[in-house]
């Protein structure tokens, strides 16, 4: 049990890093900025 | 032995001559392509003459002016000359078979290609046999149509130069320096597909075998280049270039055949003729399998309809993402257009044509569903099927929401404004591109359980692997939806930038999870082998449905881009003054493209069962030992 619990959290470290890395890249190659709604 | 090295090096040298003279007439006439190769000569015959200089309409760079002014045309036999019935629509009809025979004999090879390369490369003999087989049997359905596709091209241009000659006349003249080469590829492809064909048996081992596989490369880049060459035609019509603001050609063919729109034009197409292609092979794959009497029979029809159905399926799923990048392209070029196509008059297609995207990918799930019956130890997946339809159903409904909806006034009251106060939310393209991705998603999701369905993982690592997969899944899911609510809270310009971010999460399930799915399944246990031709025949008639809504969406939207012109030839160079230049009604249009649909369905059954007359000979051909006789349809496994 232990052992799944470890893997869900790095899994889910590595998938939302994964997307918002996506996220944030793809939207400032289009000189667009991602992070809009937080920064108003 | 030398005398077996001897022919082999004959026929090798014998190939490469028949090659080398098919190309020939390509290579000769390329000096005539030269940039502006006209100019110079229009000049020197001139002389002293004055010299007259047009700006490119596109380019905006100065050229010299070699041709005439797009004709200034007007209603009357001269122009348009007609028998009793709309011109137009006999266009469209003779314009619409053309294409889909044309994307259906673009598409085939280039399936037996990969086909037959897989053959040759797999280690595994009695497999090789059964690819070697079935990219045969592509190749085989693909000769008759590919007759037919020629009888069509014909029609076609007789069709113009009878109802349409000013047009047609015009059209010409611009793309006068590359026509012939059009009509010689045409004949270099023909050559190569009867070599490629006829020489199947001759070539089936060894070093031979290579040779016959570089001729299917040559043949599908001859092929690719006549479409891209057609392309550039529909390119110059809708965003012309190479041509002052009076329609005269001044000198740069490049400019003409490279439009703003010809490079999202050949993307587009090439991925709709490959998605097209498998799904008319994999529907005469069903029709087989539903009219087979042996279960060898079915077994082998079964194994062709996944195979061409999976091929289909690789260009279906980036197919709506190369349409995002033409629309894109539409709206750079001319934003009016763009919201022509988009938000104006032909807006009402673009829901009948998510519909059919939407039905498109339901029958594929569908299929494979179902496909997951004749696996042992994929019972497990079958409980969770029905989270899946509820995604896709979610994802559907929101992809054919419109914006607005015709009302009474009556309505529009009730109603309380144009767009519905809760609906009308999903109307708009934030939605929708979260919608489409969430399908798209979920269809990756359900490759990749067929793809594991009567396997199970053996890596030290599998549960890792599977928690990994899930969160990724998970996590894709999160970001396509929070991406598109995320769209209702910016400005529309920061919002217009979240749809590739979106098409990047589902192309990074469709490539990661694919790959980590093969990683996962190296060495995997088998749970039982895949009992090919124990499937439901409603798996089947699934993909029926799924190569009639991929013919009727093609018709669909070949109307719209052409319709986009509004009333004109050349968009905004040369008129359309016949009493047709106008955009039908949706009913007229649905019901146009239905005829068309039924005609090709007709006429391509008829092709099946020329094809099959062949196949019934083959048993008595190989009971009398015929050496070198055609393959026979694989049948024991």
């Amino acid at each position: 049990m232990g052992q799944t619990i470890v893997y869900v959290l790095v899994s889910l470290v590595i998938c939302v890093a994964y997307f918002v890395g996506v996220d944030h890249f793809l939207m400032d190659s289009q000189g667009l900025d991602f992070w809009y709604l937080f920064r108003k | 032995m030398g005398l077996v090295a001897g022919k082999k090096l004959f026929s090798i040298m014998a190939l490469c001559a028949m090659v080398g003279l098919l190309l020939l007439p390509i290579a000769v006439s390329l000096p005539s392509l030269a940039l502006g190769a006209d100019a110079p000569d229009a000049v020197k015959k001139d002389g002293e003459a004055k010299v007259e200089k047009g700006r490119d309409v596109y380019y905006k760079t100065e050229g010299i002016v070699v041709g005439a002014p797009a004709p200034k045309t007007v209603d009357g036999p001269r122009d348009y000359p007609r028998y009793n019935f709309e011109s137009r629509v006999l266009l469209w009809f003779a314009n619409q078979q053309h294409l889909y025979y044309g994307s259906f004999v673009l598409a085939v090879p280039i399936f037996c290609m990969v086909i037959e390369f897989m053959g040759v490369v797999t280690k595994d003999k009695a497999m090789a046999k059964r690819y070697d087989q079935l990219a045969y049997d592509f190749i085989k359905i693909s000769l008759t149509a590919y007759s037919l596709t020629a009888i069509l091209g014909g029609i076609l241009i007789f069709t113009f130069l009878t109802l349409y000659p000013a047009f047609f006349g015009y059209l010409s003249s611009i793309f006068r320096p590359v026509m012939h080469i059009y009509a010689l590829m045409f004949v270099a492809e023909s050559g190569t597909l009867y070599i490629y064909y006829y020489g199947w048996d001759k070539m089936r081992e060894g070093f031979l075998k290579w040779i016959h596989l570089s001729l299917s490369v040559i043949l599908n880049v001859i092929g690719t280049l006549l479409m891209f060459l057609a392309n550039s035609w529909i390119g110059f019509m809708m965003s012309p270039a190479g041509v002052d603001e009076q329609g005269r050609y001044l000198g740069n063919i490049w400019h003409v055949i490279h439009t703003a729109l010809w490079n999202p034009l050949n993307l587009h197409r090439i991925l709709g003729n490959m998605a097209f292609g498998g799904g008319v092979v994999a529907a005469y794959a069903a029709y087989k399998f539903l009219a087979s009497k042996t279960d060898e029979d079915r077994a082998h029809y079964d194994w062709m309809g996944y195979i061409a159905m999976a091929l289909g399926v690789a260009f279906l799923i980036p197919l709506p993402f190369a349409g995002y990048w033409l629309m894109r392209e539409v709206y750079a070029y001319r934003q009016q257009m763009g919201i022509t196509l988009m938000g104006g008059l032909l807006a009402w297609l673009f829901i009948i044509q998510a519909t059919m995207i939407g039905i498109l990918f339901l029958s594929t799930n569908y299929y494979l569903w179902q496909a997951l019956g004749r696996m042992r130890g994929a019972e497990k997946y079958q409980r969770y099927i029905k989270y899946l339809v509820f995604v896709l159903c979610c994802g559907y409904l929101v992809f054919i929401t419109p914006h607005t909806i015709v009302m009474t006034p009556a309505e529009l009251k009730a109603m309380g404004g144009q767009q519905h106060p809760v609906l009308g939310n999903y109307g708009v393209m934030s939605a929708k591109n979260g919608g489409i991705n969430v399908i798209i998603t979920t269809t990756i999701l359900s490759f990749v359980w067929y793809m594991r369905g009567n396997k199970v993982s053996t890596v030290s690592w599998s549960k890792f692997g599977n928690i990994f997969m899930g969160m990724f899944f998970g996590c894709a899911y999160f970001n396509i939806i929070g991406l598109a609510v995320l769209g209702y809270y910016i400005p529309a310009n920061v919002r217009v930038g979240l749809s590739v971010p979106q098409v990047a999460t589902t192309l990074s399930c469709l490539f990661f999870m694919f790959a980590l799915n093969s990683f996962m399944m190296k060495g995997a246990k088998q749970m039982g082998p895949i009992e090919w031709g124990k499937i439901s025949a409603r798996s089947q008639y699934a993909l029926i449905m799924l190569a009639t809504a991929f013919t009727w969406m093609m018709g669909l939207m070949g109307y719209i881009r052409s319709s986009v012109r509004l009333f004109w030839h050349v968009n905004e160079i040369m008129r359309d003054n016949s009493p047709w230049a106008y955009t039908h009604t949706v009913g007229f249009a649905a019901n146009m493209i239905s005829f068309n649909v039924l005609f090709f369905w007709i006429s391509i059954l008829f092709v099946f069962w020329l094809g099959s007359l062949g196949i019934k000979k083959a048993p008595v051909e190989a009971k009398a030992g015929v050496p070198g006789g055609a393959p026979q349809p694989a049948g024991g496994h």
